[in-house]
């Protein structure tokens, strides 16, 4: 079906606020998903992971190396489906490997509301700004025939949001099912210059440091009245703010240096990580690209 | 009477380390250090004492080669610090700094403490060992696979000694160790630390903590070695002490503040209706909690069910063990954080996380001061929130430079907040929140990091100042001073509710939350009597016997002498602040040096 449906101007009124209703349907997951949450504290004597349980999953014990060179694959291939079809089949392979690797749905619907907002304004922009072409179908609400909303926009922000959301999920077993020290090993196993894993191993650190001292800054300012507005006072203080967090880390920088140095620090992290590489690693890696590859040329085949 | 630096000559065998003429100086022309020499031996216990900014954290750089120096030469072991031997010199030299997350560097408290240890060249069975057993001499071994940043302030403190410990150092240097921790936690340092059997630098300005554990005292002054002697000469001399801003004998003078406090008490158990009482029931309650409670995002619960009402004009502590939920409580009478249960202020509905209405009226001083200096100059800093609530300039200017005389510091308008010493910058965020002149003051840990003689200039500015105050601090004595109701929290509850006079009566407070309030006052005690050797002269008699000429005759026997001088005598006080000499006698022997080369006259 192609050309213009004229449908009554009501209709806008539900299309305008699509963005709102995906983004409060993952505010409601993220509810639903609260109820996993463990009351008390972890017991800190034992190594953790990220989250707690689930550590003898088939994900959690594939080899960091083979698990990043698989899922990084799978991304990109993710990331070249062309139809919303293959794009939601994929999403459904990435709730089955989250449920695989016995990850919390809290954490993959925190990160899917991350991106939500910025996603969701693609449900309105794109169907509203997509350049017409033959064979499109657009709607026109009642008189105001300059306003289409064109339906192959729609199913483009669909695709977008889908593989977006995809590859999100898939960051979750990639990166919560081994700790952080050994995925950066794995990838300086991979050839990435160790200088780079050990400044996002120490980064993600100071990440911390540099969120609480932004958000104690934040703070002080709130408490002696501070309110943002578009003016050039706001802008100043604004201005101040970031310097002054700069100035800080910077400082910090300095510190934690000299730390690393009086601790016998000689430009590189001691860290004895070994790897072993059982046979399991290479059929999962094998299974995961297949599966990758398959989503391919289903996604091809529907081209066709 | 002032003694000039003395330094301790040592046999060469024994010297740990050896600085000769060290001078350095900063890229921005700062002369850091200048003509130091300095001498440590194995197993000495040095107190390196001095006014911020006197080179101290300089000095410990140069000793763990940090820094190079400009002139001079610094020498472990014999071998100058460089190459090679400076590499394996920092294996066995633990330099702990003073902010614990410059240190804590690793994803887990495992893999940092291994840090030092793998360096070293350990196998990771001993690695594991090293790390087990110094997580466990600090009373963390349950959090051993914890990330640093989900720790207490005194948990990152411990851990990041424990990452020392772990590479059994030989020589142990540690900056202000015990800054902002309460007394428990500062007792584990305590204990850790006469343990240790190394060599040990302690840059502190808490006498009472250096006088339990070093022998030695090493005092900078602009840049240079002042005195080296023993700690005890050092805390006997309060003219030096006094010099240096390490006297802390306003602690024990009799306060007209606490007078005050006693009569307000006195007054309140006459007229239990007067409306200033713990639990008053009074239409102007400034603030009123009811049931409040607090539980992070992890689901930790921090606050439970707390009631509390403060009345105006109240001054009232918050006190209790790191994690008990202090500065959460805080965060929640700003306003700041989504509570639930009731907030009233000053009779109207807080609602959580919308705090406006508090901020215009309260001021609060945090524990980090850099955490509320933002602006470029002084004035700005000060005139901040003037301008955020819509003041006109010529009345920011009136406020602002009443606020800045109030906290001592008239003149410092374009001064930079970001290079003021310590004391000066919690002054300046003093006067940032006094600029509203606000009805409620709330400061957290006020004198941490302070010197005694800065704390003695922000005890003197706070009880002048009008305004209802809720203080949350470890330091008993501001507490005493500056307080007339005090709160014990425990586990996130308001466990006590009491009258201050009470709360330092209380003998079961340690069964509560394990701390020891009164164990400082009694050190300080100890020094205070030391001290007293050196006060007091009197006029009096004594016999001794002395070569002495007569004209031509010289000779010898025991004759009388009247006279005043300066006189050393040992006497402790009952309590602190009371003060009552020891009766002496008019005629006393006692030694009198170089006395046969003055000028006297007597019957013969």
């Amino acid at each position: 079906m192609s050309g213009t449906l004229q449908v009554s101007i009501l209709w806008l009124l539900p299309l305008l606020l699509l963005p709102l209703a995906v983004y409060s349907g993952f505010r409601m997951l993220i509810g639903i998903a609260r109820k996993e949450q463990g009351e008390g504290e972890r017991d800190w004597s034992v190594p953790q992971l990220e989250f707690e349980g689930g550590e003898s999953s088939p994900v959690h014990r594939w080899d960091v190396r083979f698990k990043l060179a698989s899922f990084l694959i799978l991304a990109f291939v993710i990331v070249s489906l062309q139809h919303p079809q293959t794009a939601l089949a994929a999403l459904m392979l990435a709730l089955l490997g989250y449920r695989l690797a016995a990850i919390p749905w809290r954490r993959g619907f925190k990160r899917l509301l991350g991106m939500a907002g910025f996603l969701s304004m693609f449900l309105l922009m794109l169907p509203l700004t997509a350049v017409r072409h033959s064979g499109d179908l657009v709607l026109v609400f009642g008189s105001i025939d300059w306003l289409g909303f064109n339906l192959r926009g729609l199913d483009l922000a669909i695709l977008i949001i889908l593989r977006a959301a995809t590859v999100a999920l898939l960051m979750e077993p990639l990166l919560a099912t081994a700790p952080l020290p050994v995925t950066l090993a794995g990838l300086a196993r991979m050839g990435v210059p160790r200088r780079l894993t050990e400044l996002l191993l120490i980064s993600h650190r100071y990440l911390y440091v540099f969120l609480h001292e932004a958000r104690r800054m934040q703070i002080g300012m709130e408490v002696r009245g501070f309110r943002k507005s578009t003016s050039l006072a706001t802008l100043r203080s604004v201005g101040n703010y970031v310097g002054m967090l700069f100035v800080r880390s910077f400082e910090r920088t300095e510190r934690v240096h000299a730390a690393m140095l009086a601790r016998g620090y000689q430009g590189y992290w001691p860290q004895p990580i070994s790897f072993n590489v059982m046979p399991a690693d290479y059929l999962k890696a094998a299974a995961l690209i297949g599966l990758g590859l398959l989503l391919v040329i289903c996604d091809q085949f529907m081209v066709g | 009477m002032h003694q000039l630096i003395k330094p301790v000559e040592l046999e060469h065998e024994d010297l740990l380390m050896q600085v000769e003429s060290l001078s350095y100086r900063y890229p921005d022309g700062t002369q850091a250090l200048a003509g130091i020499d300095l001498q440590v031996r194995a197993g000495d216990r040095i107190a390196l004492v001095g006014h911020n900014g006197s080179g101290k954290t300089t000095l410990v750089k140069q000793l763990c080669g940090l820094l190079q120096p400009d002139e001079g030469r610094v020498r472990y072991k014999g071998e100058q610090l460089s190459g090679e031997h400076l590499a394996s010199a920092r294996l066995e030299i633990g330099l702990l700094f003073q902010d614990p997350d410059d240190q804590l560097f690793g994803n887990s408290l495992y893999e940092d403490v291994a840090f030092g240890p793998r360096n070293q060249g350990l196998s990771e069975v001993d690695v594991d060992l090293a790390v087990r057993q110094a997580l466990r001499s600090v009373g963390l071994e349950d959090l051993l696979f914890k990330p640093p940043h989900a720790l207490s302030y005194g948990q990152k403190k411990r851990a990041a000694l424990a990452g020392l410990l772990a590479m059994r150092p030989s020589l142990l240097i540690l900056d202000e160790p015990t800054a902002n921790l309460d007394p428990a936690q500062e007792r584990i340092f305590l204990d850790l630390l006469k343990n240790y059997s190394g060599t040990l630098i302690l840059i502190s300005h808490d006498l009472i903590f250096l006088y339990e554990l070093c022998e030695r005292a090493l005092v900078l002054d602009r840049a240079r070695v002042h005195h080296d002697y023993a700690l005890k000469e050092l805390v006997e001399h309060r003219p030096s002490l006094r010099e240096h801003g390490l006297d802390f004998s306003f602690r024990f003078a009799e306060s007209r503040r606490r007078e005050e406090r006693v009569e307000v008490e006195r007054r309140k158990v006459r007229d239990p209706s007067d409306g200033t009482g713990p639990a008053a029931e009074n239409p102007s309650t400034l603030v009123d909690l009811r049931s409040l409670s607090y539980r992070y995002p992890d689901g930790t619960e921090a606050l439970r069910g707390i009631d509390l009402a403060i009345q105006p004009g109240e001054r009232l502590a918050l006190v209790g063990e790191n994690g008990a939920g202090k500065s959460t409580l805080l965060m929640c009478l700003l306003g700041i954080l989504p509570f639930s249960g009731e907030y009233l202020f000053t009779g109207k509905k807080i609602m959580p996380g919308k705090g406006r209405l508090v901020w215009q009226q309260t001021g609060m001083v945090f524990q980090d001061c850099a955490d509320q200096l933002v602006c470029p100059s002084c004035y700005d800093e000060v005139a901040f929130a003037p301008r955020q609530f819509g003041l006109d300039e010529a009345q920011i200017r009136i406020q602002v430079e009443m606020a800045l005389k109030m906290v001592k510091l008239d003149g410092f308008d374009d001064r930079v907040p970001l290079h003021l010493s310590g004391g000066e910058r919690k002054r300046l965020a003093l006067a940032s929140v006094l600029s509203l002149q606000p009805q409620l003051l709330i400061l957290d840990e006020p004198t941490a990091g302070l010197d005694p003689q800065g704390e003695e200039l922000l005890l003197d500015i706070l009880s002048e100042i009008d305004a209802t105050l809720i203080l949350v601090s470890h330091d008993i004595f501001f507490v005493r001073e500056l307080t007339e109701r005090t709160l014990v929290m425990h586990a996130g509850q308001i466990a006590l509710d009491y009258s201050t006079t009470d709360f330092f009566n209380d003998k079961n407070l340690t069964s509560l939350n394990g701390l020891d309030y009164t164990y400082r006052d009694q050190c300080a005690l100890q020094i205070r009597a030391l001290q007293h050797r050196h006060e007091h002269a009197h006029r009096h008699k004594h016999l001794h016997e002395h070569d002495h000429r007569h004209g031509e005759l010289v000779h010898q026997h025991p004759h009388e002498h009247e006279h005043e001088h300066c006189h050393t005598y040992v006497h402790r006080h009952a309590e602190a602040g009371a003060h009552q000499h020891p009766a002496q006698s008019e005629y006393h022997e006692h030694e009198h040096p170089g006395h046969e080369q003055d000028d006297h006259d007597h019957s013969h």
